[in-house]
């Protein structure tokens, strides 16, 4: 117990005993996950896994059954929706890249910038020379700067990756959560995407969900392996990958 | 703010727009009232009167476009806030008449006095004031959605479902507005209209006023529409359209987004009935049936669904077919409407207008594509042919 | 025709008050034949006696003539005196025998006289005509007469019903004819006791009619009856209730019997497919209008099959939707899978094309539809009553359900179109050819929908407009039940029928539409999926 609280003193968010049930099918079950604040985490495990439902609990979009979802310590994530959770500080990168393919890559990043949100604000917001200066920023940390009034439709498999990843830079998250950011990519572009997130890591939390084991290992960060709906082991990538239960649930097959 | 906010919406094409409709809102009752009746450039007040009625019917099919095109809510729903818009004119336009109905009562219309009403239902107390009704005119419709997509959007009823009970709802009210005791003339609606603000309806002098508003009207439309649409507003509605839930996870209150805009647009096509409703001299239940609101859907595809322009030239397009077929070649008409029906949403999916600024935007952004390798580029020209779309 | 008479002499003479009951007891064993002759002789005073004298044989042949008798229409030849019928028929008269009714010759018109005749006579022959059908030999007869006093109750009758009770062997019609005593009594002098036991027997009998007899009865009986009234009229109440309840249900399911028949096509082609299909309504219009022409045909050339006409039609309907869903499928909706809502609009222009195809080959007015014999009329059941024709709808749609339900889930077919819906790259690696699956799933849903129009051709107007009728209908109980889910369908139609028909009486029909449309827009607010909604990850992408 008292370990526990002094998890959670320092803990930037904190899942514990969560479990959400489809039909009688547990996706997740009494899952517990920390991270901490600062920390850059990858998750394994195989399909069904429960990977992406316990994105959704994260961010809002699917409710857990039981079991705590605290960000920050304080604040019960299951008590809100995605706009909010969003607006507290946590940004989430699809499994397939999602941006505004009918909108330039600058409007991409316009959209996704932490201004006021409101319905009337949007309306009659004008860009001031800081945002200007922050989307630049942005599209010089994502490589697209030569890019940036092209639609988004235009762009290849990774730029729209890395456009994603952009839009969640501007964002200004505390927390980042990315789905199998280098699917699709080429060997090339997974490492430059490993760089990216490596150097975004250093000024907030981002976790990975990723199946491609060279890139983990490339990261060289903390794994956590999930298999049926909770926690199979943690640790370093050579930990966790000689963790007999690890292989057969997962790399074995 | 503000000032941004209208200059924004300023853009080429659009004050082209603008110009146009209200050359031809200032042209035609000119025409009308200033030629005599057997010069070849008099426009008969019929004529007046039935190209009034398509600038309505193109208000309405901009109201529309606002929602689906750019928001991707199919509303289906559409036409019961026209008929709400009309009838709110409507109940004006029947208190304008006073004891010189058929049975002389002074305060009730003829049906109330049918129907044996004793007094003036609630509802309809203050709309012998123009102000007033005018204001019901934005408000009812403007509640009405209010109403009905805080509930919708909130529970995120989307896509197929919210057609179908936008549908719904237009259905209910076809219903609700027939019963005679609803206090709206039952399936007779209200007619026999005699004055205006003091002027007769029927006179030519009114109707080029008319005429004039609606082009006037649909102007201020088209204006408040392309501020919107170009705002930061505006993209984020289109993101809404092509990703939701994108949308959402960037921390937007995609319902508040939905809202607002369905709401503007209701109001819109109100405003839309209103002007309708002296134009044609009559409003009754059927304007609430669902084959209407579809029929609005059609004129905004054929035009260009995420244009601004696109929809009102199919509204008048379409309209001015529909005048043709069903007076000279009554039964081909519906055939023609279906088969357009079809062909527009195979062969032409983004519509005439889209269609054609398609290939224009496609070069344009090349273009653009190849200044931004010399620097950031023009980054006004390249936004404008973008929010165009 | 021959019933209607019946009834309508079986009325007059409940109506009418019975002058003087004893003469139906009096005079017994005369020759039937005699008596009547003996008019021809009579003054009014002797042919009252003669009439008393008729009705005592209990003899139900006379009845013909008793009426013509009071019509005007008894005639003696004046050449022997005998009495007959007579009708005009030229310049002669149609001679019938009064009791036999065996046809008499003609006669001219100068060679027979009329029987006179006036009302305080004619009161005394229904009388005495009521007496002979309540004692007819033929059972039905007597539980007629019975009925007919029922409905219309006169202490008048009560000796005559006595006497007829007490000569009554069936159970049945004695049973009806001591409650039409009872009935009669309520409104005669007998004593208080005798009334109280008959407020027993009616209260029994139960019904609405003896709700309205009871309060009838109430202000003219002795106020010491009050309580015994209104405890009976309690009691009858609460039963009835209970069968207006179950009349209710049944209206309710009658009308979800019709609501799943509209559908459950779209049930396949919406909620399997997920295309929006507008005009579904319109295959539904083709059924009937298939039925229309196949009962043209056979009126022409087998007049005989008439009754079979709705057998026919079902196969033809079927195939005839089928084969224009098969089209509207190849032609236009495979180019729009994933875009619902240009389906929904380009299945709307199909809709207006097919409703102005119909209107331009058929006109724009109603066809008549005729309906076989097994389907009319109507049977009770307690204190309800059943149409044939909603009976056999709700059991076809049932059918249906179940013939679709087997065909979704055990067949080779049901199984590729599940396998298509699920997961259509795998089903076609698989070998399945996905296209055709669609194109067959369509022309199943549309062929549904046609067969669903053969059984609303018997309830509706068979017109261009009938699918428009139903289309919105069927989408709300498709959205209402859950899409992508029979059982979903058959639940959301009869709940969504039931409802309607609770609402109807206290609101009215239309606004009971209104109502259940905006409880349906605010159900789908609370469960967006409707009742029977698959959950989970899948739904969601």
């Amino acid at each position: 117990m008292n370990m526990i609280s002094e998890t959670r003193q320092k803990s930037l968010l904190y899942l514990e005993n969560v479990s959400v049930s489809f039909d009688g099918f547990k996706a997740l079950n009494s899952l517990s996950f920390v991270v901490e604040p600062g920390e850059l985490r990858a998750i394994i495990g195989p399909n069904g896994a429960g990977k992406t439902t316990m994105m959704d609990i994260i961010t809002g979009k699917t409710r857990p059954d039981t079991g705590t979802v605290l960000f920050e310590d304080t604040i019960d994530l299951t008590k809100k929706d995605e706009a909010d959770i969003a607006q507290l500080g946590i940004g989430r990168k699809f499994q397939k890249p999602t941006v505004f393919e009918s909108h330039t890559v600058w409007d991409n990043l316009e959209l996704a910038l932490n201004r006021s949100r409101g319905v009337f604000a949007t309306l009659f917001y004008t860009l001031s020379p800081e945002d200007k200066a922050r989307i630049g920023e942005i599209l010089e940390t994502i490589r697209l700067t030569h890019r940036s009034q092209e639609y988004a439709a235009n762009l290849s498999h990774g730029q729209k990756q890395w456009l994603e990843i952009g839009m969640l830079l501007a964002q200004e998250p505390k927390l980042l959560l990315v789905d199998e950011p280098v699917a699709g990519m080429t060997d090339a572009e997974t490492a430059e995407t490993a760089v990216l997130l490596k150097e975004i890591a250093k000024t907030r939390s981002v976790v990975v969900v990723e199946h491609d084991m060279g890139f983990i290992r490339e990261l060289g960060v903390k794994v956590t392996c999930l298999a049926e709906g909770s926690v199979l082991a943690e640790g370093s990538i050579d930990f966790v990958s000689n963790d007999p239960k690890v292989i057969e649930n997962y790399l074995g097959r | 703010m503000i000032s941004g906010f209208v200059f924004r919406a300023l853009e080429g094409r659009i004050v082209t727009a603008v110009g146009i409709i209200l050359a031809i809102g200032i042209l035609v009752p000119a025409l009308n009232l200033l030629t005599p009746a057997d010069s070849a450039l008099h426009i008969p007040t019929y004529v007046m009167s039935l190209f009034g009625k398509y600038l309505c019917y193109a208000l309405l099919a901009l109201a529309l476009d606002l929602v689906w095109g750019y928001c991707g809510i199919l509303s289906l729903g559409h036409g019961a806030f026209f008929a709400l818009g009309g009838y709110a004119m409507g109940m004006y336009l029947m208190r304008q008449i006073g004891p010189r109905g058929v049975y002389g009562n002074p305060i009730l219309p003829d049906f109330m006095v049918f129907l044996n009403y004793k007094e003036l239902p609630w509802f309809w107390h203050g709309f012998d004031w123009f102000i007033f009704a005018m204001a019901m005119v934005i408000v009812v419709p403007g509640l009405l959605a209010f109403i009905f997509g805080w509930f919708a959007f909130r529970s995120r009823v989307n896509g197929v479902y919210l057609s179908i009970i936008t549908q719904a709802m237009t259905y209910a009210l076809l219903l609700a507005f027939f019963r005679n005791d609803m206090g709206f003339g039952g399936n007779n609606g209200l007619t026999d209209f005699k004055d205006i603000l003091g002027f007769s309806v029927q006179a030519d002098g009114t109707r080029a006023v008319l005429f004039f508003m609606s082009a006037l009207m649909l102007s201020l439309c088209l204006i408040l529409a392309s501020a919107i649409v170009r705002s930061k507003f505006g993209k984020v509605l289109v993101g809404v359209r092509d990703a939701e839930s994108r949308v959402r996870f960037l921390g937007f209150r995609v319902e508040n987004i939905k809202l607002f805009t369905f709401v503007v647009s209701a109001m819109m096509a109100g405003i839309a009935g209103a002007l309708f409703v002296p134009q044609v001299g009559i409003i009754n239940p059927g304007e609430f049936a669902p084959a209407n609101s579809i029929e609005v859907v059609v004129w905004t595809a054929v035009g260009g669904r995420g244009t601004l322009i696109g929809p009102i030239i199919g509204a008048i397009l379409v309209n001015g077919g529909k005048s043709f077929f069903t007076g000279a070649f009554p039964e081909i008409w519906l055939f023609a409407l279906g088969g357009l029906f079809i062909a527009v949403t195979l062969f032409l999916p983004k519509g005439i207008v889209g269609t054609i600024q398609h290939g224009f935007k496609a070069r344009k952004a090349l273009k653009a594509a190849a200044d931004a390798e010399k620097g950031r580029g023009d980054a006004t020209t390249v936004a404008q042919a973008q929010a165009a779309e | 025709m021959k019933i209607k008479f019946f009834l309508r002499v079986f009325f007059l003479c409940v109506v009418s008050a019975l002058a003087s009951p004893s003469y139906a007891q009096s005079g017994a064993g005369a020759d039937p034949r005699s008596l009547i002759d003996a008019l021809s002789k009579a003054d009014f005073g002797e042919a009252e006696k003669l009439i008393g004298q008729l009705a005592a044989t209990g003899d139900a042949r006379l009845v013909p003539a008793l009426n013509a008798f009071s019509e005007g229409d008894l005639y003696f030849r004046k050449s022997d005196n005998l009495v007959f019928i007579g009708k005009v028929s030229g310049s002669s008269y149609e001679l019938t025998d009064p009791v036999t009714g065996a046809s008499a010759g003609q006669a001219a018109k100068n060679a027979v006289t009329k029987i006179k005749i006036n009302n305080s006579l004619r009161r005394v022959i229904r009388s005495a005509m009521g007496g002979l059908t309540l004692m007819s030999p033929d059972r039905g007869i007597r539980l007629q007469a019975a009925d007919a006093v029922l409905r219309s109750p006169s202490a008048e009758n009560l000796e005559l019903l006595e006497t007829a009770i007490s000569k009554e062997t069936d159970g049945e019609v004695k049973a009806r004819m001591v409650e039409a005593r009872a009935v009669s009594l309520l409104s005669s002098d007998r004593s208080i006791d005798e009334k109280r036991a008959a407020i027993a027997t009616i209260k029994n009998y139960g019904g609405r009619n003896a709700i309205g007899i009871l309060m009838g009865a109430s202000a003219s009986l002795d106020p010491s009856l009050k309580a015994d009234v209104d405890a009976a009229i309690a009691s009858i109440e609460s039963g009835q209730r209970l069968w207006d309840i179950g009349q209710n249900v049944w209206y309710g399911v009658s009308l979800g019997s019709v609501l799943l028949l509209a559908a459950i096509g779209l049930a396949i082609t919406f909620g399997v497919m997920g295309i929006i299909n507008m005009a579904h309504g319109e295959m539904v219009m083709l059924g009937a209008y298939s039925t229309f022409v196949v009962q043209q045909v056979i009126r022409d050339s087998a007049p005989g099959l008439f009754d079979w006409s709705l057998a026919i039609a079902l196969p033809v309907a079927f195939l005839v939707t089928g084969a224009v869903g098969l089209v509207i499928e190849r032609g236009v909706i495979r180019f729009l899978y994933g875009r619902p809502l240009e389906t929904l609009l380009a299945t709307w222009g199909v809709s207006l094309i097919l409703q102005q195809t119909i209107r331009s080959i058929f006109g724009p007015t109603n066809q008549e539809v005729g309906n076989p014999s097994w389907m009319s009329g109507s049977f009770p059941v307690g204190g309800m009553t059943i149409t044939w024709n909603r009976m056999w709808i709700i059991a076809f749609s049932l059918s249906i359900f179940v013939a679709l339900l087997v065909v979704m889930k055990k067949s080779s077919f049901g199984l590729n179109m599940r396998a298509v819906t699920q997961n259509r790259r795998m089903a076609s690696s698989m070998g399945i050819k996905t296209p055709w699956v669609d194109a067959f799933t369509f022309a199943l849903g549309s062929g549904i929908a046609g067969i669903a129009g053969v059984a609303l051709s018997q309830i509706d107007n068979v017109s261009p407009n009938l699918g428009q009728s139903y289309i919105i209908d069927s989408f709300m109980v498709v959205v209402f039940g859950g899409v992508g889910n029979l059982w979903g369908t058959l639940v959301g139609a009869l709940s969504l029928g039931v409802l309607n028909k609770f609402l109807e009486p206290s609101v009215g029909a239309v606004l009971g539409k209104i109502l259940v449309l905006v409880l349906i827009i605010l159900f789908i607010q609370k469960r967006p999926r409707g009742l029977f909604a698959l959950k989970g990850r899948a739904v969601e992408a």
